[in-house]
């Protein structure tokens, strides 16, 4: 019922998660939660997609999980970049420029 | 609040998983449905709400235990690369431990993508255990044909002194090496301790006689069994110690028939003796006489000649007992006639070379000839003086099956062998598909930082690990299929008794071959994985939304290979095509005699107690009372039972034609029965056959066949004409009465040479009697007379065991039994290699079609017509075929030149079996891209060209 077909989405959202953890580590619900925010609720992953995703990326050692118990806070899974992640991210990020330009190119400034 | 924890644990069920990891699944989906919560009332939700919100959040729990459960698969992996990482560390000292931990993640590696592929696994695994079990098949059987020691102790050192290719009997000499020896030979070469340090000799045929037991088991009692004489000799040269008892030695071998002891075989200890523990002492009784179970040889030793399987071993002293009416052990009076049946066996001295033994053992024949050649004209001296002992290695034993086997069996491992390369293309193409597919997979791995040696070695490793399981499946399937071949090759009178099993050789063998398999599937796809173009391939099938990029790499590699399985296929269907031609040949070959309503079996009164003087009123008697049978035509009798091979040879001379030189006047001959003729239906020429009036003490006659006409009476007609046979009882002359057609006495393959028959009861010497075969033809099925021809034989001679009567037609497939194996096996493999080649075809166009859907709808959109597009993939594929049987035809010619000495009545460059064969490698051509061309052709224009934009 999205705005996007299912395929679309759950093809980026490896790359979204790992976009996400880049900066500083974060968990499952705040990373949820982030991809709501910034895409103004336009892209949404409930948990069923989301957490498998998480554990995926983190058993092909792209992310690494960690618990943690802050102040006030309950114990929390916090997901950190490691280096082969950040080398996937990479070349994501690029192949993904380099589509969307080409898709642009293609479509012309009218589609824009 | 509610307690998640709890709430999730109830729900999502991870059974398989590890504990630990389950537990932490467990509380994270937890935390994030209790953040979830939190939310919710944070955003103003009331408490009963949120709760409800966050509980339903997730709707489908066992699909998220599943997607997790995918998700978490590699959660085994950690250990091992922990492991291989904490082996890194130190390298140095570690380097097999390293290479193991590297196997081990590989191995992983690779069973996680065969079970991700079930279909092709299986069809790989499939189609290596084929080729692969074939291959073992037939390799154990080589192995215990042609490869493996005896069992005794230092093989090595065993030499034959006679011909361990050869089996039988034989009276008189041939010159030039000699197959076998006599007993006083034996005696005399066993005091020769120059170079041997003893001598053993047995039988090299094994007595089928009933043997009893004094167990009161009925059933047992009387069966027939397998009986070697041997020396005493025997066991102390092999090395062979009985596991029960003890063996015999040379004292058996000083005084005739006084040592009635036996050895018997592990197996026949078991059966006939249900293995009872104090068989030793025991008795058995052969014919008249009761032998002492002396000693149980052990299981894995089957005497010296392989595939012979003796049950019980009794002395060479026994002879007469064994073998009534025969004197085999006597020094010969007649040199001419003398009685050679014994192999004989040698164990070198230690340092003794096989060269030494030879020129030592030379010399001392020799010596023995000479001895015995005085009194002998010039010209008998010069031939009996040129007979030797060939010393060759022995440490396979005897065996004719070598000589029967040999051939075929390289053949057909060849054959199989070819299959198997042929399968390992498909294989191979089928990786190149998919390793194709898989590329975005090896990009990532490289991306992993995966060097390319990591990834040669994880393909190559996937390979390896599916010839390994279609090794051991083919280790299984071979177990059965050589218990079929030797099914297959085993006739109603002769079952090949072969120990094959998988010993360390054949396992071995096995191991190798499923190496070099999985090397040779594997060696392309893991190759091509190494070359995996990290941004391209990214880019190329990121979420299949881009263009393509996809090298076309796979194809060449995939086209070559389906070339040289059309070449190989090419030659194995030719060869099919020939052996199968061939054996078409052999069994419709005309012997020169109805084959149909003929029935054979042999009687030897002699060694069940009857004295000589009384054969001749017990053969007659016989006949006259199977000739009153209803539904008999006729019965008749020979000394050499049709079909047998067993034959008779002689030199003869012509009254007024000058003397053939040497062999050319060797002439066959056959003592037959009144009607002989006409009762097997060989056609009389010239003159009359052989009658109820010609037996007895008056002049004999003799009936010739053309060949012999020709040869011997090259003018005028022999009828009148006296022929004078050379025996070693001087010249017996014989006046010819008639001239018969040529006929195949023992094979269909024999060629025609001269033959004479003479009256069984009016006979040449007096060899006879050692018994004789009844030959009847029947007016109705030959099989159904047999109980009633065995009750009248009964009756007639009521001391004799029940007969085994055979009809002529079974002797005579029995006779084609290899022609019929090659011809069945090499058309089963031919086929097999076509339905390869086909699946390997059917991919490879299947495959580029598919890469070229874009290209045919654009010349579909200009305009192309359908058909045009059809053939044009046809074309493609008969392209394919063509290049593979250009390449084929002259490997044909050689396989047909290697083949060509098991051929019969076609020659190897056969055309018929050289165009089906091509034929029908086009015809696969057609049929394999069929499919992919009419798909093809009905492509929509405008949804290819959609498709690949």
């Amino acid at each position: 019922m999205g705005l996007f077909s299912p395929e679309l989405k759950k093809g980026s959202l490896e790359m979204l998660i790992l976009s996400l953890v880049e900066d500083r580590p974060r968990h499952g619900y705040e990373i949820g939660k982030l991809i709501d925010a910034r895409s103004h609720g336009r892209l949404t992953f409930a948990l069923p997609t989301l957490y498998p995703a998480l554990l995926r990326l983190e058993n092909r050692g792209w992310l690494k999980g960690r618990w943690v118990e802050k102040a006030g806070e309950r114990e929390r899974c916090f997901y950190s970049l490691t280096p082969a992640g950040r080398r996937v991210l990479g070349e994501q990020r690029e192949t993904w420029r380099v589509y969307v330009a080409a898709v642009n190119d293609v479509m012309g400034p009218d589609h824009a | 609040m509610r307690d998640w924890h709890a709430f999730v644990r109830e729900r999502l069920r991870l059974p398989d998983l590890a504990p630990g990891r389950e537990a932490r699944i467990v509380r994270e989906v937890a935390a994030q449905l209790e953040d979830l919560y939190r939310d919710a009332i944070a955003g103003g939700a009331g408490e009963g709400e949120a709760d409800a919100r966050a509980a339903a959040h997730i709707a489908n729990w066992p699909r998220l235990a599943a997607d997790l459960r995918r998700a978490d698969r590699a959660h085994v992996e950690p250990r091992v690369d922990r492991l291989v990482a904490a082996i890194e560390q130190h390298p140095a000292e570690r380097r097999s431990l390293l290479m193991f931990a590297h196997l081990l993640r590989d191995s992983r590696y690779a069973i996680r993508q065969l079970v991700k592929a079930p279909a092709f696994t299986m069809v790989a695994v499939a189609t290596l255990a084929l080729g692969i079990g074939a291959n073992t098949a037939i390799f154990s059987v080589i192995d215990a044909v042609l490869l493996s020691n005896l069992p005794v102790k230092d093989p090595q050192q065993l030499v034959f002194l006679t011909n361990p290719d050869e089996q039988g009997l034989e009276i008189g000499f041939g010159d030039g090496d000699r197959d076998f020896v006599t007993y006083p030979e034996f005696r005399q070469l066993e005091r020769n301790h120059e170079v041997l340090s003893g001598l053993l000799a047995a039988s090299n045929f094994t007595a089928r006689l009933p043997v009893q037991l004094r167990t009161g088991d009925a059933e047992a009692n009387g069966a027939p069994a397998r009986i070697s004489l041997i020396s005493g000799s025997y066991f102390s040269v092999l090395g062979v110690t009985p596991i029960l008892g003890r063996a015999f030695g040379p004292e058996v071998d000083t005084v005739r028939d006084a040592n009635p002891v036996a050895v018997i075989s592990d197996a026949f200890w078991r059966e006939r003796f249900g293995g009872a523990g104090d068989v030793i002492g025991r008795s058995l009784r052969i014919l008249k006489t009761s032998y002492e179970v002396v000693g149980v040889a052990p299981p894995q030793f089957h005497g010296e000649t392989v595939g012979d399987n003796p049950d019980v071993w009794v002395p060479l002293t026994m002879q007469a007992e064994i073998l009534p009416g025969q004197d085999y052990l006597a020094q010969e009076t007649k040199p001419f006639r003398k009685t050679e049946w014994l192999q004989v066996i040698g164990r070198l001295k230690p340092g003794v070379t096989v060269a030494e033994a030879r020129a030592s053992v030379e010399v001392e024949f020799h010596q023995m000839m000479q001895a015995q050649a005085g009194g002998m004209s010039a010209r008998e001296q010069r031939q009996f003086l040129n007979q030797h002992l060939a010393v060759t290695p022995g440490s396979h034993g005897a065996s004719t099956l070598r000589g029967d086997f040999g051939k075929p069996l390289e053949i057909l491992m060849v054959v199989v062998g070819l299959i198997l390369l042929i399968a390992c293309a498909n294989i191979a193409n089928i990786l190149l598909a998919r390793s194709a597919a898989r590329r975005k997979e090896m990009s990532i791995r490289v991306a992993l930082g995966a060097g390319a040696p990591r990834l040669f070695r994880q393909v190559l490793t996937e390979s390896l690990l599916l010839a390994a399981i279609g090794g051991a499946v083919g280790l299984l399937l071979a177990h059965w299929a050589d218990a079929a071949l030797l099914r297959m090759v085993s006739t109603t009178s002769n079952r090949v008794r072969l120990d094959v099993h998988a010993d360390a050789g054949v396992l071995a063998f096995t191991c190798g071959v499923s190496l070099l398999t999985g090397v040779l599937f594997g060696l392309v796809p893991a190759l091509q994985a190494t070359r995996a173009d990290l941004i391209g391939v990214l880019k190329g099938t990121s979420r299949g939304i881009a263009g393509t990029t996809v090298r076309s790499g796979g194809l060449p590699a995939g086209k070559v290979l389906v070339v040289a399985q059309v070449a190989l296929s090419l030659v194995l269907l030719v060869v099919a095509a020939l052996f199968v031609r061939s054996f078409r040949n052999v069994s419709s070959t005309q012997l020169g005699y109805d084959r149909d309503h003929l029935l054979e079996f042999y009687l030897n009164p002699v060694s069940y107690g009857y004295r000589p003087t009384e054969l001749a009123a017990l053969d007659q008697n016989v006949l006259l009372r199977i000739g009153a049978i209803r539904g008999v035509r006729g019965a008749t009798l020979t000394d050499n039972p049709l079909m047998s091979g067993r034959d008779s040879n002689s030199p003869v001379t012509v009254e007024g034609e000058k003397p053939l030189a040497g062999d050319a006047a060797d002439a066959r001959w056959d003592l037959v029965g009144p009607d002989f003729f006409s009762t097997t239906g060989i056609p009389i020429l010239q003159g009359r056959e052989i009658t109820g009036r010609d037996s007895g003490t008056r002049e004999r006659v003799g009936v010739i066949n053309e060949t012999m006409a020709r040869k011997f009476f090259p003018q005028g007609s022999p009828l009148g004409r006296h022929v004078f046979v050379h025996t070693a009882s001087g010249d017996v002359p014989f006046v010819v009465v008639g001239v018969v057609r040529d006929s195949k006495q023992h094979s269909a393959k024999e060629k025609p040479s001269p033959r004479f028959y003479v009256p069984y009861f009016n006979p040449i010497g007096s060899d006879w009697t050692s018994g004789a075969a009844i030959v009847v033809r029947t007016t109705g099925d030959p099989a159904s007379l047999s109980s009633v021809i065995r009750s009248v034989v009964k009756q007639a001679a009521p001391n004799l065991p029940p007969v085994t009567i055979e009809t002529i037609d079974q002797r005579f497939a029995d006779s084609v039994v290899i022609d019929r194996l090659i011809a069945n096996l090499s058309g089963a493999f031919g086929l097999v290699a076509v339905i390869l080649v086909c699946i390997g075809l059917y991919g490879v166009m299947a495959y580029a079609t598919s890469r070229r859907t874009n290209e045919i709808g654009i010349r579909l959109a200009l305009g192309a017509d359908r058909g045009g597009v059809l053939w044009l993939i046809l074309r493609e594929s008969l392209l394919l075929v063509l290049i593979g049987a250009a390449i084929g035809v002259p490997l044909v010619f050689v396989a047909g030149t290697w083949i060509s000495s098991l051929l019969f009545g076609l020659h190897p460059a056969d055309p018929a079996a050289l165009a089906f064969a091509i034929g029908l490698m086009f015809v696969v051509g057609v049929l394999a891209s069929y499919i992919p061309a009419r798909r093809a052709a009905r492509v929509d224009p405008l949804a290819a060209l959609r498709s690949e934009t």
